[in-house]
């Protein structure tokens, strides 16, 4: 028989490109998770590292420089975790579960706070509660005549709550991504049984929701010992140490082994919380209820308690999103915090320089500083937004066409370990490893290059996460159809996969952009004055006492969070055309 | 490999493997079917039968032996994929369907049409033809999402032929429509198979459905081809105890018999001469359930059974029996009605329609 091969499309040349593209991805990770990684754990094996370790950890000073802000640390951890699963299960429960009013606004309000960065309210808690003590202006509470007490202006206790009412969302969505897999059969089948409502929750919702609650209170843990930015604001001022505030205090003064060693076991200390939360899990995550039905809820009738149980739930939400935002805002315009409504001025916002208010200093808008530095920070927000979206696609396909072999497993662990590091530490890592030249190569210091590269390492887990929703949602079917009419590559990703992807794209890389619009803790310490960002801004003047300054520069940043994010959430949700509503 | 009258086979599959890693999926198979044949491939879930589509198609390379259509080699497993998916002539019907959801009816069915370069003026009244074929012009500017499942399945197929491909591959494509609308499908696509003139794969799981649509079946299991032929030529001469008890409706039964005497015994009856057992001394007796009746029959051997269900089909009823823990399928003239657990008789009213060894190969 003749062979009459016609159309040779070897496949050699797509295998080559098709083993090409992983190799570089490992290398790309290699260098921005491993390599900061391995570097900072080397630097602290050299001689002064070794004296390090000892000072932090067996010295006279090791009760300062460790067991103290080890003990706040924790203690943060816990307490975090345990009221944001009180508050977020609380409204989740409310919001899946019951026939409360208007469970949908719940829902959207409940998600607001992380929306916008943990300093908001911890300036905010500022303005309110701030005492005597430092100096300086007070708080609107002790400006009108009460007296606030040391333990609710500074330090464990304000940290707390203002931690919390970041935090709690967190916990919200995952728990109540949690509870809408709870099927109404679920519920129904119990109750055909005979079992009682308090039977039903104790006995069915609460162990499928178990794992969510544990992945919660890890989450916000891991979420309150990385955060720098609510304990140096209310606890640094009364000299109450954390690990991350210690960190970077080490860091700042230039006693940098002792800034890594601390880093390490920042991050030891984190990631053994995720990992035990991992492992309590691990054994239960498979009866996370496989129904082919989903969507249908059972909802309880709460009687009496409906419209209270609403109330409160509506209170939390206000107290925690627009009350700081409030706040802020009265701040910025008022002259002092015993007045917020009254004598509004607009200088802090738009006033000249030179005149005897403010010390002279211009209105935000006028300062020439906070004008770059806010074309700094959005063009390092797109920048990583950017290519995290890109790098996750891609990462995520990769690791989806290669599943099962070693090379999809080392790819996957690899871009999923940033999650388990603080990003204060993260930065800390990235200083041992770009701060001084490499070779050749010039070191990366201070420039935008390397805040590219830390925050798109930092925000890899969660671009890998999007894009493997954003391509779970194109089966392998679709495309290969597509491939069987003839169509080339390009033209499939043309038609096909990008028409599709897109929304999820985009929606991804908003919220990378808020994450890094709202970042303190990765830039507090990688920031140069060559590289000012907003968050690091408003922090320089909170620190200094300039309040409305940086309660201005915080609105600023609150309002791009929220409007990217409503834009995220509108793409995410629209109805699109082809989807029957 | 190629037929008597000299053209090539439209589909040739010669000595083509698949490893995954250690695992065979497909071992060593070797068919060819001529132009307008119907080819089911037909087999238990894990038998390798999609696998075997999906190299048809292009989506996957063999790791071993070629494929060629009409003589053109398209794949090879040791040059890999010759033709690209794009590049063969072929269409697929994906079980899932596959229809782009952002493209309504009309672009799902005119795109591929696009890309194969048609004009405008030639596309729009291929879309209409095939609209029209399948009876869903009226769905033309609908999404996928807001057509039925048994819509989808037809613009699906619509897709597939548009561009008038030569070699039709199905993958189990009415797995996911409900009994009547199945049965409704099957006659439809034995239509569109007639009209387009087309070689057709069909891969199914449903034995019923390789018995009515076939021209050609080939029984996989493990990977390998059991049987390949007409189906009747399956259905009277199975070659293996699988191919016999995998296809006919109502199942047959086969019975362990051991050589005794003269004759092969069944719990201490004669049922057949010893001489069909050649040189074995236990062997599988294959008995259609229409050789076995329920009641005594003058002259012919009968066991005793315990009924277990009854089921009227076509003006008599099948009979479900166990005798020893073992299963047996007989029939009985008219509405058969018995409690379960009752003792019945059954009559083997004829001989073993074939006799296979116990390693299930057949010996006479």
């Amino acid at each position: 028989m003749s062979v009459v091969a016609t159309s040779v499309l070897s496949r050699r040349g797509f295998l080559r490109s098709e083993t090409l593209v992983p190799i570089i991805l490992i290398l790309i990770v290699g260098i921005l998770v491993i390599a900061p990684l391995v570097k900072i754990v080397l630097s602290t094996l050299t001689v002064e590292g070794r004296d390090a370790w000892q000072a932090v950890l067996a010295s006279k000073m090791s009760e300062n420089l460790w067991w103290r802000p080890l003990w706040n640390t924790v203690l943060l951890g816990v307490g975090v975790a345990a009221g944001c699963i009180l508050i977020g299960g609380f409204l989740a429960w409310l919001v899946m579960l019951t026939d409360v009013p208007a469970p949908r606004t719940i829902g959207l309000l409940a998600t607001m706070p992380f929306m916008i960065p943990s300093f908001a309210a911890a300036l905010a808690w500022g303005a309110l509660f701030r005492n005597s003590r430092l100096g300086g202006s007070v708080g609107f509470f002790e400006a009108n005549g009460y007296i606030v007490p040391d333990w609710l202006a500074w330090g464990l206790v304000p940290t707390l709550i203002v931690l919390i009412a970041h935090y709690y969302s967190l916990a919200f969505t995952v728990i109540s991504a949690a509870l809408s897999s709870i099927g109404a059969d679920l519920v129904e089948a119990a109750q055909v049984a005979g079992a009682r409502r308090s039977r039903i929750f104790f006995g069915i919702i609460l162990p499928v929701v178990t794992p969510a609650l544990i992945a919660a209170a890890s989450l916000t843990f891991a979420g309150a010992v990385s955060n720098f930015a609510a304990p140096a604001l209310l606890g640094l001022p009364v000299r109450m140490q954390t690990l991350s505030t210690r960190l970077f205090g080490m860091i700042e003064t230039g006693q940098t082994e002792r800034g890594f060693v601390i880093a390490l076991l920042l991050i030891v200390v984190s990631a053994s919380f995720l990992w035990l939360g991992e492992r309590l899990v691990a054994g239960r995550k498979n009866f996370v209820t496989v129904t082919g039905k989903g969507g249908r809820t059972k909802r309880f009738p709460l009687g009496k308690w409906r419209w209270p149980l609403f109330a409160v739930a509506v209170l939390l939400c206000l107290l925690t999103t627009f009350l700081p935002a409030l706040i802020l805002t009265a701040s910025s315009f008022a002259l002092q915090n015993g007045s917020l409504f009254s004598n509004w001025t607009t200088h802090f916002w738009i006033g000249e320089g030179g005149t005897d208010m403010a010390q002279g200093q211009a209105g935000i808008f006028r300062n020439p500083v906070l004008i770059e530095a806010l074309w700094m920070t959005l063009k390092l927000a797109v920048t990583v937004a950017v290519t995290t979206m890109a790098l996750g696609l891609a990462l995520a396909h990769t690791i989806a066409r290669n599943k099962g072999t070693v090379l999809a497993t080392v790819l996957g662990q690899v871009s999923f370990t940033p999650i388990l590091i603080p990003s204060i530490a993260f930065a800390a890592a990235y200083i041992a490893l770009f701060g001084a030249p490499i070779g050749p190569l010039p070191s990366l210091y201070g420039t935008f290059l390397l805040l590219v590269l830390a925050a798109s390492a930092h925000l890899l887990p969660y671009a890998v996460q999007s894009g493997r929703s954003v391509l779970g949602q194109i089966s392998a079917d679709i495309e290969e159809s597509a491939r069987l009419t003839g169509a080339g590559f390009f033209r499939r990703m043309g038609a096909i996969i990008m028409p599709l992807a897109i929304r999820g794209l985009l929606a991804g890389a908003l919220l990378v952009f808020v994450k890094i619009v709202r970042d303190l803790s990765l830039v507090v310490l990688l920031f140069t004055s060559t590289s000012p960002v907003l968050s690091m801004l408003a922090y320089r003047y909170a620190a200094e006492g300039f309040m409305q300054f940086a309660n201005a520069i915080t609105m600023v940043i609150l309002v791009l969070c929220v409007v990217a994010t409503l834009l995220a959430h509108r793409l995410q949700n629209r109805v699109q055309k082809w989807k029957s509503a | 490999m190629s037929p008597a009258n000299g053209n090539p086979a439209a589909i040739a599959i010669r000595n083509v493997s698949k490893r995954f890693g250690s695992f065979t999926a497909v071992d060593n198979v070797d068919i060819s079917v001529p132009q307008g044949a119907f080819l089911v491939l037909v087999g238990p879930s894990g038998c390798g039968k999609s696998t075997l589509l999906r190299m048809l198609a292009g989506l996957e390379t063999p790791s071993e032996g070629e494929m060629a259509f009409m003589g053109r080699i398209v794949s090879d497993g040791t040059r890999g994929l010759v033709a690209d998916a794009g590049a063969r002539d072929a269409g697929l019907v994906f079980q899932s369907y596959a229809l782009w959801p952002h493209m309504t009816v009309a672009g799902n069915i005119e795109w591929p049409l696009k890309v194969a370069k048609w004009s405008k003026a030639d596309r729009a009244a291929r879309v209409d033809e095939v609209l029209g074929l399948l009876g869903i012009a009226a769905l033309k500017e609908r999404y996928p999402a807001e057509i039925s499942g048994g819509q989808q399945q037809r613009v699906a197929i619509a897709r597939t032929i548009g561009p008038k491909p030569n070699i039709l591959l199905f993958d189990e494509p009415l797995s996911n429509l409900d009994a009547k609308l199945r049965i409704e499908m099957r006659s439809e696509l034995m239509r569109i198979h007639r009209a387009t003139g087309a070689t057709s794969v069909y891969v199914t799981h449903d034995q019923v459905e390789a018995m009515t649509m076939a021209s050609h079946v080939a029984v996989l299991n493990n990977g390998k081809v059991e049987q390949f032929g007409a189906p009747l030529e399956l259905l009277e001469n199975p070659r293996t105890t699988f191919v016999a008890t995998f296809l006919g409706t109502p199942p047959a039964n086969l019975i362990e018999v051991n050589k005794s005497g003269d004759g092969l015994v069944y719990d201490g009856l004669r049922l057949a001469d010893a001489s069909r057992a050649e040189a074995q001394d236990g062997v599988q007796l294959l008995y259609r359930a229409h050789d076995l009746m329920v009641g005594d029959v003058e002259g012919r051997p009968t066991i005793s059974a315990r009924f277990e269900e009854a089921a009227p089909i076509a003006g008599r009823t099948m009979v479900t029996a166990f005798s020893n823990g073992q299963r047996l399928t007989a029939m009985a003239d008219g509405y058969f009605r018995a409690a379960i657990g009752d003792q019945i008789s059954l009559s083997f009213v004829n001989g073993p329609s074939a006799v296979f060894a116990m390693s299930g190969e057949r010996i006479s």
